[in-house]
């Protein structure tokens, strides 16, 4: 019961952090000072509301605990008395006091709210942070984390991931980054956001998330960011396609390990295991998402993984259209991983030796030839061929090219099984 | 993704750098280490004691084994090593590179294995 409490206050705090930051931001404009306010008032109220109940008005306790704290940090501060003076001016004296819940409702309010909580997101995943930089302040400005857990999700020690973060918010703050909506740059800097949101969903789908408590399921805040973007851009059709793309493949991940952690390709996983409702939601985004047009990368992968999902059995699966679909990808936006996908389904279609083919034309490519996925897609194509003797030495040297235990795990069961 | 650099040397090289100059070597290696340390990129930085001071382990009877060793055969020994998270392969290189002694002592470069795995 204790626990059921903690985690409702946790959601709920989780889902408020950026609108509260996002509120000091734009009032105050110092955003690394507003944005160590908001924890702090954060911390307190996790410590707080388990016992002493959740406020009426919660958003309006958080804010007026964070703008006291901005005040007491500023008491310390040499040019305390105007910096004081300017917090107390711009603080409307209801929500010191403590607004009405229903005040949330006002539409005016709620199109601020989101207008603060995107414009935070531009923030964090400005261009002049490093994009280790932009994940981790995400997580923590917008995600609501603390930086021990992102250090633990990451398995980094808390100062290495506290002293990311302190520099990047280091950087806003000496090159002059604003709170601000991006004007001319707009389309870029969506991407760079989504662009994050992607790299932290892919960070989180591992093959041992879950059996470290302490770290947050990344997959899962990824989603629920994911989800938040769309909320405040409701018509971005690639947003929409990121959110079905991510919910399209973490549908598979109770299939996607055993208990002891290998890994089951795709062909092999028990269907019956995959999450049903993360596919429907995510076919019907993307259906909604392809039905208007404007179609990014982002929805072309989410459609290739709703193929798959939707065919009950890897015989099933609807190869020609994956196979378009791959094609379409490649002419959005060229990539040799895209090609290499593209050459498995090429096999699928046209059997195996039009996708060696393809592959042979990647080789050339001297980033792809040392790649331990054109060499685990080559063993796989070669097995398919029947040449069990190249597929073997294929999946033995991409074993030891990959730098990731359940790959190089599986890679190497797959060589042992080909007896070569 | 992680990364273990390992500086190699023996003896003979750390003695044909001249005592005044020592100050200095160590001042450039504490900075390297402060700035990467800010960019939250050097996870930790270690140097080792001598060979002469490494001893070998193993378990006997359940309890450990002391005896002297390694006896190396190679002619240099591990003088280092470095733990960084970095952004990419190339990052790796270049911090690697940026080693005071770089210029003439090569650094080895390592991949650290980890649990992640794209979709299969």
């Amino acid at each position: 019961m204790a626990d059921e409490v903690r985690r409702r206050v946790e959601n709920l705090l989780r889902e408020l952090a950026p609108q509260v930051l996002g509120t000091l931001a734009g009032r105050y404009g110092q955003f690394d000072a507003c944005e160590d306010a908001t924890q702090e008032a954060l911390v307190k109220a996790a410590q707080r509301w388990p016992t002493d109940g959740i406020p009426e008005n919660p958003r309006g306790w958080l804010l007026t605990v964070a703008s006291r704290v901005l005040i007491d940090e500023f008491r310390s501060d040499s040019s305390r008395r105007r910096r004081e003076d300017t917090i107390f001016a711009a603080t409307p004296q209801s929500e010191l006091l403590g607004r009405p819940a229903d005040s949330i409702t006002d539409p005016e309010q709620a199109a601020a709210n989101r207008d603060d909580s995107l414009k935070l997101l531009f923030l964090c995943c400005h261009p002049s942070l490093p994009v280790s930089s932009q994940i981790a302040l995400t997580l923590r400005a917008v995600g609501g984390l603390t930086t021990a857990q992102i250090a633990a999700a990451f398995l980094v020690p808390e100062a290495t991931m506290a002293q990311r973060i302190s520099r990047a918010k280091a950087t806003i703050k000496t090159s002059g980054i604003r709170f601000e909506m991006p004007e001319g740059d707009a389309r870029e800097r969506l991407l760079a956001v989504q662009h994050v949101l992607y790299l932290i969903f892919n960070e989180g789908y591992t093959a041992s998330s879950g059996e470290n408590l302490t770290a947050p399921s990344l997959s899962d805040e990824a989603i629920r960011l994911t989800r938040l973007l769309r909320g405040l851009l409701p018509e971005d059709g690639e947003t929409a396609g990121l959110l079905a793309l991510m919910l399209l493949t973490d549908a598979r991940r109770p299939a996607r390990t055993l208990p002891d952690g290998a890994l089951v390709p795709l062909a092999e996983q028990d269907r019956t295991r995959w999450t049903s409702a993360s596919i429907a939601e995510g076919i019907e985004l993307i259906s909604e998402a392809l039905e208007r047009g404007a179609v990014g990368p982002y929805q072309l992968q989410a459609a290739i993984a709703a193929v798959h999902d939707e065919a009950p059995t890897m015989e099933d699966t609807d190869w020609p259209q994956i196979l378009g679909l791959y094609e379409l990808l490649e002419k959005v936006a060229p990539n040799p991983m895209t090609t290499l996908n593209r050459a498995v389904a090429v096999a699928m279609v046209h059997g195996p030796r039009a996708g060696l083919e393809l592959v042979a034309a990647l080789e050339s490519d001297e980033g792809m030839a040392r790649s331990h996925r054109l060499l685990a897609t080559r063993a796989h194509l070669r097995e398919l061929a029947g040449d069990r003797e190249g597929a073997a030495s294929d999946y033995r040297e991409a074993a030891r090219r990959t730098a990731s235990v359940p790959e190089r795990r599986y890679l190497t069961g797959r060589a042992v099984a080909l007896g070569a | 993704m992680k990364y273990l650099l390992m500086i190699y040397g023996n003896q003979e090289k750390w003695s044909s750098i001249p005592a005044e100059d020592w100050a200095q070597e160590i001042a450039k290696q504490d900075a390297y280490n402060k700035k990467y340390t800010a960019t939250g990129e050097l996870l930790g930085g270690y140097g080792l004691a001598d060979a002469v001071a490494a001893k070998l382990v193993t378990r006997k009877d359940g309890v450990p084994a002391v005896s002297d060793g390694p006896y190396l055969e190679t002619k240099e020994y591990m003088a280092s090593f470095y733990l960084v998270d970095v952004e990419s392969e190339e990052r790796a290189y270049e911090l690697a590179a940026q080693m005071p002694w770089a210029d003439q002592n090569p650094t080895e470069v390592w991949p650290i294995l980890h649990e992640s795995a794209s979709d299969a």
